[in-house]
């Protein structure tokens, strides 16, 4: 039976509906119908609809559990609770009342739990993810007995791709950096580079979702530091035979003294949206120069989902097609040694590249999809608890 | 002595600065008469606020790690009376404040909350909304506020932070009424030094030799000062991020240079948004009187101001907008070449740095090295022999 929705309702009716919450149900506020089945836990303040949806909805995801069942219900009650006291990230609304719980006419609108979007609970979810990935502490950096024979190099340019050989090269002996070092840029097609500059960000200090960022630096008619790979290569003080500008990947391990290198995974968009709303709560969780080590932990744990990486909306090509003609001038300009073709710069068809997960042209992450992935991540602690993912595909 | 615990929850836009840089200057004093403010840099006390509320801003959040904890724990650690102050705090929820007030220990709470008039807030609520890179028109904004769904977040924020009875339900509900405190602002025109007796006699402060002169205050703008704020965030916002805001805009622009136009208007509301706002006020006034709260000032001061004339941000011509535009040109260029000279000194700086470098590179002997380590570091061989060279010699590369 279904209550009506703006009857208010016994104080009781609201403490039952989170005692059923807290026990795993799953029945909608709208069709809970138990007029006073809770006590008022004493001491504690009421949710906002936005934890009590999102725990409704974890347990939604909960598979039944083999394990015994009083573990099984210690752990739910214990992760129920973690829900039901984590606050709502950012600037967003306040906790929201229960529609027909009785309020005093003051503070926010009463809402349906049912009807709050993707965003608000993503919110909370963000919290609990960016707490767990605080208590579980960086993964140790593996570090090989550095080889004397080793080619000296500096990755500059497409971060995804810098940041995987880089780890992939410090566990095999050969860390970045040394005397007289080779200055390598990796490039690619420039809509490539920007959407993976903004990937790996999300995965590091964190940053503005993708279409502000992308205005951002459009409207500036600059392009971000490690995307501009003529001026990354004059930062790093590259002088013209010690550098290299790679933009056919296949031939980027014998520039880095290596016969191969494990192929690179970009981040889904979900992944990255992801992880920039849980970067943002660790920002205020620990001191700042932890955040990197946690987030690239979070990068090697986070599971996979099959969403495609985000990709560069057709409004922007033409801007980005300008700035990539632009660079491939300077770069013609300065003489550095290519390896591949720089009109490989230019970004990619739309056409050509794998199939978005949401209309071509459009630069929003969806945000059902980033909050399914954080249930999964809340619901199955398998990336905390397991060791680090080795494979990358 | 007893331990007691003032808390100082909002909301915007009333005197809070004032009173928290006087608290924060005058600690020594105040210490010297068992009362506590404990902050070691003036933004201490916001710090806790968004640690408390887990709150992201624009980066400042990063130096809040463990704010309230620390904060708390120095309350929980203190003989006598504390003292904790900011108006953002008006926005926590009811778990929020739950944890907040369990994390002060047994210390007997008195909860403070100073308000001002709806009529003043709202056009007040603007601006700063504005000198934090909005450019939302003030029409929009008005519309905004007064959508009952409140759905947007600008007007989720201003009724959590702006309404008085939801604020002191949340904050209050479990405090008698004569620990609430509400400190009224006086009405337009009243004695300057009127609200600082009102918070004084709130904060126990009566009698103290505190130094009260105004060294940081959160100015006002006028209406075409505050309209062309608006203008410039809509080119600029999306392109400066708010580190840089912040000290270009915010700063050089609104509070030293437009804030300076005292001739300007100040910005009211029009007569039908006037009357909603007293007819809103009304209402709160009858509700706070019902539940018997401590006031400091008189409840009627919510009532705020009659309707005077209405001048209009979003229609200031271009005429109007011309005075504040030149200042702010003015005021950026002479920003630009203090920039410029802090520039020009680094610069000089590296340039010695590098001069005395080269001028130990000079010597024979370097060069000769350094041809024989060019020449080892082109071969894999070569390479091998410069390591193993390091390593005897203690070198890490």
């Amino acid at each position: 039976m279904t209550a009506p929705s703006s009857a208010t309702r016994p104080a009781a009716s609201v403490h039952g509906w989170v005692a059923h919450l807290r026990s795993g149900g799953t029945t909608p506020w709208l069709e809970w119908t138990d007029p006073g089945a809770g006590d008022e836990p004493a001491g504690r303040a009421l949710p906002g609809a936005q934890q009590l949806e999102l725990l409704r909805r974890i347990n939604l995801a909960r598979p039944s559990s083999a394990r015994p069942r009083g573990d099984h219900d210690r752990e739910r009650t214990r992760l129920a609770d973690r829900v039901l006291a984590a606050p709502a990230a950012g600037r967003g609304k306040a906790d929201l009342p229960l529609i027909g719980a009785g309020t005093t006419g003051f503070g926010a609108r009463p809402v349906d739990p049912s009807s709050v979007d993707a965003h608000e609970l993503l919110r909370v979810a963000s919290t609990l993810l960016a707490d767990d990935l605080v208590a579980l502490g960086p993964d140790p950096v593996r570090r090989g007995m550095p080889r004397p024979w080793r080619r000296r190099f500096q990755l500059v340019g497409d971060p995804v791709v810098a940041t995987a050989a880089r780890e992939h090269l410090l566990g095999r002996g050969r860390p970045e950096g040394g005397p007289r070092p080779f200055v390598v840029a990796v490039g690619g097609p420039l809509d490539d580079l920007l959407a993976h500059t903004w990937t790996q960000r999300c995965f590091e200090h964190g940053s503005r979702p993708w279409g502000d960022w992308l205005r951002f630096w459009r409207e500036r008619d600059q392009l971000p530091a490690r995307v501009d790979l003529d001026d990354s290569v004059r930062r790093w003080g590259g002088r013209r035979p010690f550098v290299r500008i790679v933009t056919d990947l296949d031939r980027l391990p014998e520039h880095l003294g290596v016969r191969r290198l494990p192929p690179v995974r970009v981040p889904g968009a979900d992944q990255a949206e992801l992880a920039r709303r849980i970067s943002a709560v660790v920002g205020i969780r620990v001191p700042v120069a932890e955040r990197p080590a946690l987030m690239r932990t979070l990068q090697t744990r986070m599971p996979d989902s099959g969403v495609a990486p985000v990709v560069v909306p057709a409004a922007e090509h033409e801007w980005v097609a300008t700035s990539a003609a632009r660079m491939e001038r300077r770069l013609t300009r300065a003489g550095y040694p290519v390896v591949g073709d720089l009109a490989d710069l230019a970004p990619r068809a739309a056409a050509d590249r794998p199939g978005p997960s949401r209309p071509a042209g459009q630069a929003g992450v969806d945000g059902q999809q980033v909050l399914d992935l954080a249930i999964r991540m809340i619901v199955d602690p398998g990336w905390r608890t397991g060791r680090e993912r080795r494979v990358e595909q | 002595m007893s331990r007691r615990v003032l808390l100082h929850v909002g909301c915007p836009k009333t005197g809070t600065s004032y009173l928290q840089d006087v608290l924060f200057r005058n600690q020594p004093v105040l210490r010297e008469h068992d009362i506590l403010y404990p902050a070691d840099r003036f933004d201490a006390h916001f710090l806790a606020a968004l640690d408390l509320m887990t709150l992201p801003w624009g980066g400042i959040e990063t130096e809040a790690v463990g704010a309230w904890d620390r904060l708390a724990a120095e309350v929980r650690d203190w003989h006598g009376t504390s003292i904790v102050s900011h108006e953002i705090f008006a926005r926590a929820t009811p778990t929020q404040v739950e944890r907040a007030l369990a994390s002060l220990g047994d210390a007997e709470v008195h909860l403070v909350l100073s308000v001002r008039d709806l009529v003043r807030q709202i056009p007040a609520e603007w601006q700063e909304n504005v000198k934090h890179r909005s450019h939302i028109t003030y029409a929009k904004f008005l519309r905004t506020i007064r959508d009952p769904a409140r759905d947007s977040r600008i007007g989720s924020w201003f009724w959590a932070v702006q309404e008085i009875p939801d604020i002191l339900e949340r904050w209050g509900s479990s405090l008698p009424p004569e620990r609430v405190h509400l400190v009224t602002l006086p009405p337009p025109g009243a004695d300057r030094g009127e609200l600082w007796r009102r918070f004084s006699r709130t904060f126990g402060l009566d009698g103290l030799p505190l130094d009260l002169t105004a060294e940081r205050e959160n100015p006002s703008l006028g209406v075409p000062e505050t309209s062309l704020l608006r203008t410039i965030n809509e080119r600029v916002t999306s392109i400066i991020a708010p580190p840089d805001y912040r000290p270009l805009v915010r700063e050089t622009l609104a509070h030293q240079t437009l804030s300076r136009s005292v001739a300007s208007a100040r910005l009211g509301l029009a007569p039908e948004d006037h009357a909603w706002a007293r007819e809103l006020s009304e209402r709160w006034i009858e509700v706070l009187a019902a539940r018997g709260y401590d006031v400091a000032g008189s409840l009627d001061d919510l009532l705020g101001p009659d309707a005077g004339t209405f001048a209009d941000p979003d229609s200031a011509t271009a005429d109007e907008l011309l005075p504040p535009a030149l200042d702010a040109i003015s005021a950026l260029l002479v920003e630009a070449a203090r920039l410029r000279a802090v520039e020009e000194r680094l610069h000089g700086e590296v340039r010695e740095a590098r001069e005395e470098l080269d001028r130990a590179r000079a010597t024979p002997a370097y060069r000769a090295r350094r041809k024989v380590v060019t020449t080892l570091e082109n071969s894999p061989a070569g390479r091998g022999s410069l390591d193993a060279y390091r390593r005897l010699r203690g070198h890490k590369d």
